[in-house]
């Protein structure tokens, strides 16, 4: 008997190529989402470079960034800070407008969160300021950043873009400093 | 190139949108979850973010007036804790303090003004409509001379806002300003009327007492200031046995003080007074008392012998003469009453009678004893609190038409009185209701427009507690967090409406604050040269920052006892509503201390709390004696049906082995038919079956005098509680020592053993 496998491909093709496209289909959503909409660096409500304050100026950190001396939280200047000195300060370009246009409409900036550690994690800026290390230690070169983005401290001290903080990267940097009860699960958890 | 038909392309082209979707949502659910920060538009001088800022206030969810300090980040409201600077809580706060919270973040707070519409639901209006609509009735009244057909009611408050409601009606030309909670202890305050001649309540030292009988007060959980009473009690159990305070705890219910206490003894309800003044015959009798009138005293005790007194009360006579003997032999001692025990139809003579106790030991004016307090320092207010009759005579002005309009301020009468007051049909005859609650209550819910005040932690106000603690102290209450809704201060609102009516010439301030800020002007000028060498802003900075003012100048302290008192002492036997034949149990019903009055009953946290005693919690019980339960042959969450002559209830048996066989109790503070989605249809209110029987002096309710029956209906129901048995099972749990020389009293037909009983 003459048995061939056409009929059946014949049947299955259909099912085949529906596999195939949707295949093709999941790898380009997953792709466009990791190219255009990064996570680690999302698109703020305004494009605010800190190269251009930060770096070209030279405007101190602590100078907008005013709690990270004493709270645990570095703060986020509010819309009176920017519009203290944009009142002035090139005042035609168009992200200065909108900046304008949140003041006038006594709206606040919702600044999307970068930095981040999971709430269990008691971090607290002002031990780290007060101990003289510099924002870009664990921030990584900020003033170099037209967008700011996710970057920790590798173990061997350079800046990694991209990756977020986790505890075996606190804790490298704490044994290599000698930190006074530094490796304590308490210090942070609790 | 196969074939591919439309059909097929139309079924690809889907697929592969619905799978270029899902790569990408595949993608964003690896991502951290996107958090924002907002910042401030302009950034508050008292705000860190990341850093706590303190605020001292006043605790307002209960007229103890407790002092608090509460955490606030980034504006909002987060911890209450007790300000350790005020003499009342000294840096502790019961669980409803603590709780308050959930009352400035309760989703059911009523957010804006409302008025009820042509349908008879309530639509939100402005404030300006709202204070118009009311503003102009109220001038309008003034104007023709009808001021005296406005009503204000209030819950009891103390310090300038009572002030500024007393003006407020001054100017309306009404005397109808009526102060009304349900648990105000009116029979003490006329005892102390006769007894000292005082129309205050004295402080009671219990941090220096070394025994403390207590008359059914459960001064541990509700009575009067239960943080700064239980702050001295265990300051008196320090030390060891035969150094420390003994505790001895009278009622017919085993509350909290009565498990904290030493001993336990139920005296039949009703008859504590007449076991107070058998005590007081012994010590006379023993010639443990030698003033110049102890002749009077004989004589008006003469009936109250031990054994007599042991007949009417049911505790042995050999109880009466030892609690009497080691009333004289330990010093200082102090005698206390209050709770159920003023409750009755004899409330008054009994509390007279435990301050005859305290008169005949020498504990008056004493450290460790009974210590008067000074005129407060605050605004001359009349103290007292309208009664159960005053009510009656408000809701039967209405029912006659004589009240126009009726403001109503915190207090919830349509669930704290009984139906046989017929508030609510009152309300309904009265063509203007205006309530200033925050909350969607019983009584709120039957106005006609809803002026919805801030809560105490939003507003301004201030507080000279009463009773004080032996010297003056006061505390202003100020807003720890910008109000959340659009709601306003209760003060605010007055004034407010006093401009509306042309009063501003006579009540000329803008706000609260103002006003209070003009009040404490008298405080600051009492003050001593330093204090005034600094100026008033600087003042009322440091008062506000230390949240609580005080001068120690102590009250009256020479005390003689006016001779007529002493012919007219003796309690008589208590009345109850209902024939013992038809109605065998008497109701106890005692006040929650997770709910207080059902104030508490819409904070979740309470209600999820487990009662101390029962652990029971979201709903009501009724407690009953072991012996009592096995002789209906019930058992725990059996529903059984307890009726008065006024009304009935359905609630499960919680058996309680520290209840007397013919007494029954149900906690008030549940059973609520508004009042929000936490206190909304859940458990019984015990007040709802309650007798109008009157204590005759003060014409308030005695509220522990309505007997009941008890029928099993057959259904039953789980009870939630987080305890398991009350039983040992041999765990060992218990351990239990030899006393330290009490004498164990010997069992009488009213102990009641807490073991098992086989019987």
């Amino acid at each position: 008997m003459n048995v061939s496998i056409v009929p059946a491909l014949k049947v299955l093709r259909p099912a085949a190529m529906l596999v195939i496209v949707v295949l093709v289909g999941l790898v380009l959503g997953y792709w466009a989402n990791a190219t255009f909409v990064p996570g680690d660096s999302p698109e703020q409500p305004i494009a605010f470079s800190h190269k251009i304050h930060a770096g070209d100026n030279e405007i101190p950190c602590l100078y907008c960034h005013t709690q990270a001396r004493r709270s645990p939280s570095a703060g986020v200047p509010a819309v009176s800070k920017c519009v203290g000195c944009h009142l002035e300060v090139a005042t035609e370009k168009p992200q200065i407008r909108l900046l304008m246009g949140y003041w006038e409409n006594r709206e606040p900036i919702p600044w999307i969160k970068v930095h981040d550690v999971p709430d269990f994690v008691h971090f607290t800026h002002k031990r780290h300021v007060l101990a003289n290390i510099e924002c870009q230690t664990c921030h990584g070169p900020v003033e170099t950043m037209d967008r700011i983005r996710v970057t920790s401290r590798a173990v061997d001290g350079s800046a990694q873009a991209g990756q977020p903080w986790k505890m075996g990267l606190c804790l490298s940097c704490h044994r290599e400093n000698e930190v006074e009860n530094g490796t304590d699960c308490w210090t942070c958890h609790k | 190139m196969p074939n591919i038909d439309r059909r097929e392309f139309l079924k690809l082209v889907g697929a592969g949108g619905v799978s270029v979707g899902a790569g990408f949502m595949l993608r964003e659910s690896t991502k951290h979850p996107r958090e924002y920060l907002i910042p401030h538009v302009v950034a508050p001088e008292d705000i860190s973010s990341g850093l706590s800022t303190w605020y001292n206030s006043v605790c307002s969810m209960c007229p103890a007036g407790c002092g608090i300090s509460v955490r606030t980040r980034e504006g909002r409201a987060k911890k209450i804790e007790g300000n350790l600077s005020h003499p009342v809580s000294q840096g502790r706060l019961c669980a409803l303090g603590q709780a308050g919270l959930q009352a400035l973040y309760n989703p059911d707070r009523l957010t804006a003004p409302m008025r009820r519409n042509g349908e008879g639901t309530f639509e939100e209006i402005t404030w300006e409509q709202g204070l118009k609509q009311v503003g102009d009735r109220l001038d309008l009244l003034r104007a023709a001379g009808r001021g005296n057909r406005v009503a204000l009611l209030t819950t009891g408050v103390r310090g300038h806002l009572a002030q500024l409601f007393e003006s407020f009606m001054r100017q309306l030309g009404s005397p109808r300003l009526l102060h009304y909670d349900y648990d105000h202890p009116h029979t003490l305050y006329a005892a102390n009327q006769q007894f000292f001649g005082e129309d205050r309540l004295p402080y009671y030292d219990l941090q220096n007492t070394r025994l403390l009988l207590s008359f059914g007060a459960d001064y541990l959980s509700n009575w009067i200031s239960p943080v700064h009473h239980s702050l001295g009690f265990g300051e008196s159990r320090q030390g060891p046995a035969d150094v420390r305070g003994r505790f001895v705890q009278i009622e017919p219910r085993m509350s909290i003080s009565g498990a904290a206490a030493d001993e336990w003894i139920p005296a039949r309800p009703g008859t504590e007074g007449i076991l107070a003044l058998g005590l007081a015959h012994h010590i006379i009798a023993e010639g443990n008392y030698s003033g110049a009138d102890r002749d009077a005293w004989m004589a008006a005790l003469a009936d109250y012998t031990a054994d007599a007194v042991a007949e009417q009360t049911g505790v042995p006579a050999t109880t009466i003469t030892r609690l009497a003997d080691s009333f004289v032999d330990t010093a200082p001692s102090l005698a206390i009453g209050g709770g159920s025990a003023g409750n009755h139809s004899n409330g008054v003579d009994t509390l007279v009678a435990v301050n005859a106790l305290n008169y005949l030991v020498g504990n008056i004016g004493q450290e460790g004893g009974l210590v008067f307090n000074p005129e407060p320092a605050g605004p001359a207010l009349q103290q007292h609190q309208a009664s159960y009759s005053t009510m009656l005579e408000l809701a039967e002005a209405a029912h006659h038409g004589e009240i126009d309009v009726l403001i109503i301020n915190g207090t919830n009468p349509v669930f704290t009185l009984p139906p046989t007051a017929e508030f609510e049909s009152a309300l309904a005859q009265i063509p203007l209701v205006v309530s200033l609650s925050s909350f969607l209550d019983e009584t709120t819910a039957l106005a006609d427009v809803i002026l919805p005040s801030h809560t105490y932690l939003e507003s301004w106000g201030d507080d000279f507690p009463e009773p004080g603690v032996g010297f003056s102290v006061g505390a202003v209450s100020q807003p720890v967090v910008s109000p959340l809704y659009n709601t306003r201060g209760t003060g605010d609102i007055i004034l407010d409406l006093a401009r509306r009516m042309g009063s501003s010439s006579v009540m000329p301030w803008q706000s609260m604050e103002e006003f209070l800020k003009y009040g404490w002007q008298r405080i600051y000028q009492r003050g001593d040269s330093q204090t005034l060498a600094q100026g008033f802003d600087a003042f009322w900075t440091s008062v506000l920052k230390a949240g609580a003012w005080g001068e120690t100048k102590s009250g009256n302290t020479a005390f003689s006892l006016n001779p007529d008192v002493i012919a007219g002492i003796g309690v008589a036997p208590p009345e109850f509503s209902g024939s013992e034949d038809d109605y065998p149990f008497i109701l106890h019903p005692y006040l929650s201390p997770n709910f207080h009055d059902g104030r508490g009953a819409n904070l979740p946290w309470m209600q999820e709390l487990p009662d101390p005693m029962t652990s029971i919690m979201y709903g009501s019980w009724v407690e009953m004696n072991p012996l009592t339960a096995q002789q209906m042959e019930l058992s725990e969450g059996d529903l059984v049906d307890i009726q008065s002559p006024h009304g009935q209830l359905r609630v499960p048996v919680f058996i309680y082995p520290a209840i007397m066989p013919n007494v029954i109790a149900i906690p008030i503070g549940q059973g609520h038919g508004e009042y929000g989605r936490y206190a909304k249809d859940r458990g019984v209110n015990p007040i709802q079956i309650l007798s109008p029987q009157l204590e005759p002096v003060t014409g308030s309710l005695a509220s522990s005098a309505t007997r009941v029956n008890v029928s099993a209906t057959g259904k039953r129901v789980k009870l939630v509680k987080t305890g398991g048995t009350s039983r040992d099972l041999g765990r060992n749990i218990i351990q239990t020592t030899g006393g330290s020389g009490v004498e164990v009293s010997s069992v009488s037909s009213n102990s009641i053993p807490i073991t098992e009983v086989t019987s």
